[in-house]
């Protein structure tokens, strides 16, 4: 079995799952964000009517709000305090951060558990070797809250095996967005995805993290990685709790194997309307941009703010460009301070927000006019979802984000990083 | 399960942030039904007639996972949705909230909008009423199809909690 079989059969008390079986498994975690989780919220006490099973297991984070932008959002947080308050479940108020870095940082997601959450991108924490995946309210107002309990049907499973290694300004964000395009929209629907290979071995953690945040626009239901001892040690910094290691066995572990070799890679950009839409930057730069971000749930890492300072430095951004910087945790946001990228990206031009999931869905900041585009490192593009429906996102690494803040235009990295 | 009305036919890769727009994800379930697909079809809203099907192409209900987007729909009444594939949240979502959905590869070559429609989930079947085509789909796992009986998830959890014992220690399976 493979790392997803075998937390599956663990967790629904049976010896062996083949893909295909349906099972009711025991659920480590649950999170929920301020959004999601209003809405489950009211399915859970005003459809199901039980106790709060396993309060210790069910997490909230305020992170599309870092602070209620009218009346009705701060009476829609305020419920979501009381609930929180009713059932004694864990709370992460406005500015704690991005709901997938808070669960990560305070030890609520650990290997060989089961993760789920009413945000669809829950499936990035396979990156720690947890099996991940989003559910809808129903499953957890209906099933998690009052049993502990979901259902799953056990995935088929993929190996994507990665090799090769970048040229100077190439990310792994550029990686995972052109690997978006070559697997496809919908190119792997209900299926696990295992990252592996030298690519991913040689990567660190928060860039790991990158590849199974993936796995839920091309349709996957799970992305994980086996863990190793980067995983432990990573694990060791940020939680004393108990987990057990799972791993695959292998080589038989995936029903087919996809190879990839991202040597000669360029910088990526995915364009609206899709995250299928992925194009070398060559190919779109000249386009104008207002907005520039490094936030949303693919960016706000330390390692996006030092990619995105590394060309800022010395440099300003283009008149009419307003660049939002959003780290994705307080941890984050401290490290930056540290190491001076706080002042370097204001010096800059840009403006700091508070941690938190940023623009995403334009709850807080960022909403555009039809007129408007922004270049990001949000997860997703699809029209409406940051303002107008005929604004533009373009998706691209926090190099090709800041490259292009400073010339007002869609921009390579490599030209400022020579 | 059986269901026959008009068709209204959509595109592939529709998210569910064009099902229902983010900035109405809390609006009242009235609001979002008023509002359901507005961008794509303003029409739908207007005119769908309960028992109407919903037929749309490659991963359909991409995005996010909210359960809003097939409540809204749900809600018009319509009595299936028919996809060339569903996205797997969106899939989940629709057996959890008693709405029948399915995939159903070669429907979008075959229907027109406007086509009535008869379909039958537990047989997979959809019938072309213009042309006389049936169409076959993917059969439906057995446990989805006492999930949509059942009412969806939450009435079938309450079950399932009282006959095997879903609250205790050991799992109950469908």
């Amino acid at each position: 079995m493979n790392l997803v079989e075998k937390i599956l059969a663990r967790a629904s008390g049976k010896r062996a799952v083949a893909a295909g079986d349906i099972v009711v498994a025991d659920v480590d975690c649950l999170l929920l964000h301020d959004l999601s989780g209003y809405l489950t919220s009211r399915v859970f006490e005003n459809e199901v009517g039980r106790p709060m099973r396993y309060p210790d297991r069910v997490v909230m984070v305020f992170d599309h709000h870092f602070s209620p932008p009218t009346e009705d959002r701060a009476r829609v947080l305020e419920e979501n305090r009381a609930f929180a308050r009713r059932h004694g479940i864990h709370l992460f108020d406005c500015g704690s951060g991005n709901i997938h870095h808070v669960g990560v940082r305070n030890g609520f997601v650990r290997p060989g558990t089961v993760v789920v959450g009413s945000d669809s991108h829950t499936p990035v924490h396979g990156t720690l070797g947890c099996f991940a995946a989003g559910l809808g309210n129903n499953s957890h107002a209906g099933m998690v809250m009052p049993f502990g309990k979901a259902w799953f049907r056990v995935p088929e499973t993929t190996r994507i095996q990665l090799t090769g290694r970048h040229e100077k300004g190439v990310t792994p964000r550029d990686a995972a967005l052109w690997l978006t395009g070559q697997i496809g929209e919908g190119g792997a629907v209900y299926r696990a995805l295992h990252f592996a290979g030298d690519y991913i071995d040689e990567l660190d953690m928060w860039d790991r993290w990158l590849f199974p945040l993936i796995t839920i626009d091309v349709g996957a239901k799970c992305g994980f990685i086996d863990p190793d001892d980067k995983t432990l040690q990573f694990m060791s910094q940020l939680t004393g709790r108990p987990f057990d290691v799972v791993r695959s066995d292998s080589p038989s572990e995936a029903s087919e194997t996809m190879t990839y070799d991202v040597s000669g890679l360029e910088p990526q950009v995915a364009a609206s309307p899709t995250l299928g839409n992925v194009h070398p930057v060559g190919e779109l730069a000249g386009r104008e941009i207002q907005w520039a971000e490094l936030g949303g749930h693919g960016g706000g890492r330390i390692e996006d703010i030092r990619q995105a300072a590394a060309i800022l430095r010395g440099r300003h951004i283009a008149p009419g460009v307003k660049f939002n910087v959003v780290p994705s945790s307080r941890q984050v946001f401290a490290q930056a301070c540290e190491e001076g990228l706080v002042a370097d990206v204001f010096a800059a031009g840009c403006t700091w927000f508070p941690p938190s999931t940023g623009s995403n869905q334009a709850i807080n900041m960022g909403a555009m006019a039809a007129t408007e585009a922004m270049v990001s490192t949000h997860a997703r593009n699809f029209p409406g979802r940051n303002g107008s429906p005929d604004a533009m996102m373009y998706l691209g690494s926090a190099s090709t984000v800041a490259a292009s803040a400073v010339r007002g235009k869609l921009a390579d990295p490599r030209e400022f990083l020579a | 399960m059986q269901a026959r009305g008009r068709c209204w036919k959509f595109g592939d890769n529709i998210p569910t942030d064009q099902i229902v727009r983010s900035d109405r994800a809390l609006a009242s379930m009235q609001e979002m039904r008023a509002h359901v697909l507005e961008n794509l079809n303003p029409a739908f809203a207007r005119d769908v007639q309960p028992g109407d099907i919903l037929v749309a192409g490659r991963h359909f209900g991409q995005s996010s996972g909210r359960a809003i987007a097939p409540k809204a729909l749900a809600a018009t009444g319509i009595g299936a949705v028919v996809v060339e594939y569903a996205a797997r949240l969106f899939y989940r979502n629709c057996f959890e909230i008693g709405l029948p959905l399915l995939q159903c590869p070669g429907i979008t070559d075959a229907v027109a909008d406007g086509d009535v429609l008869a379909v039958d989930i537990e047989a997979g079947v959809v019938v072309v009423e213009r042309t006389g085509t049936h169409v076959q789909g993917e059969p439906t796992d057995p446990f989805l199809l006492t999930m949509l009986r059942a009412g969806g998830l939450i009435p079938l959890a309450a079950r399932l909690a009282g006959e095997e014992g879903l609250a205790g220690e050991e799992q109950a399976t469908g």
